[in-house]
């Protein structure tokens, strides 16, 4: 299957409270399996999900990082998730220009109803990272001394 | 008799050094238009000539502006410590110049007063100060003023006095100098040369007794007008010395570091109370002003300013000190109508 | 022509104080004529001979209408070039300044710097838009925004590993002294984020890890807000090249939002607000 030595990637989720968390939760009730890799960290909404968050999780040692959300129409808090597509759109711009690895950073929409979509972006996200390998660019930048 | 040496022996001189694993520093242009003292990589990088005074200053091989002092591991409720030695790395600088080189002999005394600094005095011990004399000066020198000039010998292990054909007089003062340069000169009856140096451009005893006597001067107020309170000037200075000391890291734990700071910061003097005893640029100027030219003097005899003009090179509204200190006599004038 | 705009400059400042419009003018001034010129507060009518203008007349002014020990002196006159005019329309957008009680001195620029800096090459506000009289006459072309971007596209054509090792090498240099904070007019605000350590957000170290972290948040806070005046690339003592980072943002707001900082006083903000239609391709 994979030829990385066995490499686990770290993959860490920010996801919005009412939609993907509970879509999440959906697999899990429905027994869907999907790899143990991710570290799901749940907010109330993507319109909270601060950039430097993503910056934080490359900190400290993620592979991959995704972000998700409710579908456009569908957030709890009416726009929360106009303002971070908004913010993505930018943020991403940033992040190529720096350098960083765009096949790292992924963005989601997700709904409660979809345990499957939930299923089926964890276990892509995972093998795409395991093939990508760790991502040690970031880490040897966070080591090196000033 | 001098003692002579070409600049291609002064660079096989360096690479022999990088060679030996020495950390080997020096002016060096890190951008096409920008000349800083950094490490080099080969002796190639090295720039003799044609600036007046890198962007930044040396103190950073001696007091680098991150440096972690303490390893520290929480283990429930238990908290395990760990020292962090200082590098014992042998460092050589080559090309400082006499102002940045006399700071050093300055910052010994409050790195050494309540406390012995290890990590400052184990790199000061391993590291040998070559200066180079100036041919020239600009418009923002002035280490005439506090005690200094161009061949200034203070802090410098040895000296590079240029001799027009490319060349260096190489004169040794300390047992580090004549160690580095052991075997390496040729003699000779040419002499090296360095600049006269500018005019006197203000009177530090003067400075002192109006600092002293009118501490709640209201011309601070509008000289500092335009300061726009970074650290620019305090970080590249080769005096200012202020740390802050921060822990970084997460739940297992992390390093205790200490950074440089700037007292021209807003929330430098911010109490845990929330009180803020130096809440604007005025009082923060004034500040930075009386510690260099009259409390640390008052303290260990010494200005805390070599007079090398970077603070006012770095700031970006060409404040620094000569000209808050030239503002302030000004504003004692009579018939002046001054502001900032 | 620069020495008439110095001349009718003093004229209208002199007027401005003597006939008590104003308190305070917000101008630059020059020590020696070969010296830099910098930021100067003059409230005497006889100081006005102080003002200059040239082209070395860099600073962005604006960054002093937000600051305390400069607001207690009063109401402002205030000398703009277009780029910092600009910055004046994001604060008032921003509700930072209350636009009626500042007088805007226009003055047309050809550009500033020798050699000219970068900006001067894609400049369209040659004369500021939003000044209540500008002295002098500059022809205005269009923006040239392509010869702009050209900077960004040369970079963005190298890989991504080639631009992390660039920006590794430039905040090396990086000491954390903020003057790249302190001299933008869109900095603003009272606590700084990086200045936060209950907790702390970003690492005050002046470490790669450290300064990464502080350079991509500040650029990012300025996304849809910085209107290119590049004082921060100017001031910067380690020659650190933010024009790049805050052009590639200044592209994205353009690029996907037809938004360009400080052109339009009634446009909605690029990051404060949004539309049902916004547009994306990479949302799985």
């Amino acid at each position: 299957m994979s030829e990385t030595n066995g490499f686990e990637p770290k993959i860490v989720a920010y996801v919005c409270n009412w939609c993907t968390y509970l879509g999440a939760d959906l697999a899990g009730t429905n027994r869907l399996e999907y790899p143990p890799n991710v570290r799901i960290i749940r907010l109330p909404c993507t319109g909270r999900i601060d950039f430097n968050l993503v910056i934080k999780a490359f900190e400290m040692g993620a592979d991959a990082v995704l972000v998700s959300g409710c579908h456009p129409g569908d957030c709890h808090y009416t726009a929360g998730n106009y303002h971070a597509r908004r913010r993505w759109i930018l943020f991403r711009e940033l992040l190529d220009t720096l350098g960083i690895d765009m096949n790292r950073i992924h963005f989601a929409w997700i709904s409660a109803a979809e345990g499957k979509k939930f299923q089926e972006t964890i276990t892509e996200i995972t093998e795409k990272t395991r093939a990508l390998g760790p991502y040690e660019a970031y880490r040897q930048l966070c080591e090196a001394s000033s | 008799m001098s003692q002579t040496l070409s600049h291609e022996d002064l660079l096989k001189l360096v690479d022999g050094c990088l060679g030996q694993g020495k950390v080997v520093a020096g002016p060096t242009l890190v951008k096409p238009d920008l000349c800083a003292y950094a490490a080099l990589r080969a002796s190639d990088q090295l720039v003799l000539k044609d600036f007046i005074h890198p962007a930044n200053s040396i103190k950073g091989f001696f007091f680098p502006r991150h440096e972690p002092i303490c390893v520290y591991r929480l283990n429930g409720n238990d908290v395990e410590l760990e020292d962090v030695d200082p590098p014992k790395t042998e460092q050589i600088i080559i090309g400082v110049r006499p102002c940045d080189a006399a700071a050093l002999p300055i910052l010994d005394h409050v790195f050494n007063w309540d406390y012995a600094d290890k990590f400052y005095n184990e790199r000061r011990e391993n590291t040998t100060v070559v200066t180079l004399a100036c041919t020239d000066y600009d418009d923002n020198c002035f280490c005439t003023s506090v005690g200094l000039g161009p061949a200034a010998e203070k802090g410098s292990d040895a000296m590079l006095l240029p001799l027009g054909d490319g060349g260096y007089e190489v004169r040794c003062f300390t047992d580090k100098g004549k160690a580095l340069f052991e075997g390496k000169t040729t003699p000779s009856d040419k002499t090296g040369s360095a600049s006269e140096g500018p005019a006197r451009k203000i009177d530090v005893k003067w400075i002192e007794e109006a600092l002293e006597d009118d501490y709640e001067n209201p011309a601070w107020k509008t000289i500092s007008l335009r300061c726009l309170g970074c650290g620019a000037c305090a970080y590249n200075c080769p005096t200012c010395h202020c740390f802050d000391i921060v822990d970084e890291g997460d739940a297992a734990g992390g390093l205790r570091v200490k950074n440089w700071d700037s007292c021209q910061f807003g929330q430098f003097t911010v109490h845990a109370s929330g009180h803020n005893p130096r809440a604007n640029q005025g009082q923060r100027q004034r500040q930075r002003i009386q510690h260099k030219f009259r409390i640390y003097p008052e303290k260990f005899n010494e200005i805390l300013c070599t007079g090398c003009g970077a603070c006012t090179r770095n700031c970006p509204v060409a404040l620094g000190v000569l000209n808050t200190l030239e503002a302030l006599r000004a504003a004692a004038a009579p018939d002046t109508s001054e502001v900032g | 022509m620069t020495s008439d705009i110095q001349e009718q400059l003093r004229q209208t400042c002199r007027r401005l104080l003597e006939e008590e419009k104003v308190d305070v003018v917000i101008g630059y001034g020059q020590s020696t004529a070969d010296g830099p010129a910098y930021p100067v507060f003059i409230t005497a009518p006889q100081d006005v001979d102080r003002l200059v203008w040239n082209d070395r007349c860099f600073n962005n002014l604006t960054a002093y209408l937000t600051r305390d020990e400069v607001k207690s002196l009063g109401k402002p006159a205030i000398v703009v070039k277009g780029c910092d005019d600009r910055a004046l329309v994001v604060l008032e957008q921003e509700s930072q300044i209350n636009r009626d009680e500042i007088v805007v001195i226009g003055v047309a620029c050809e550009g500033v710097g020798e050699p000219r800096a970068a900006k001067c090459a894609a400049c369209d506000v040659h004369m500021p838009r939003t000044a209540d009289e500008t002295l002098g006459e500059v022809p205005n072309g269009p923006a040239d925004l392509e010869a702009a971007y050209a900077e960004l596209d040369a970079f963005m054509a190298q890989s991504p590993e080639e631009r992390m090792a660039y920006w590794r090498g430039e905040f090396e240099r990086c000491v954390k002294c903020y003057a790249c904070r302190e001299v933008c007019p869109m900095c603003y605000c009272n606590r700084c984020i990086v200045d936060k350590n209950r907790p702390t957000v970003i690492d005050t170290s002046a470490h790669v890890k450290g300064n990464l972290a502080w350079h991509v948040t500040r650029a990012f806070h300025q996304a849809g807000r910085c209107v290119g005046c590049d004082e921060c690339t100017r001031v910067c003592p380690a020659g650190i090249n933010l024009r790049l980072l805050n052009l590639s943002l200044a592209r994205a707001a353009d690029k996907h939002f037809d938004y360009r900082a400080g052109m339009d006083k009634e446009a909605a903000p690029v990051i404060g607000a949004y539309r049902e239609e916004d547009k994306e391709d990479f949302i799985l």
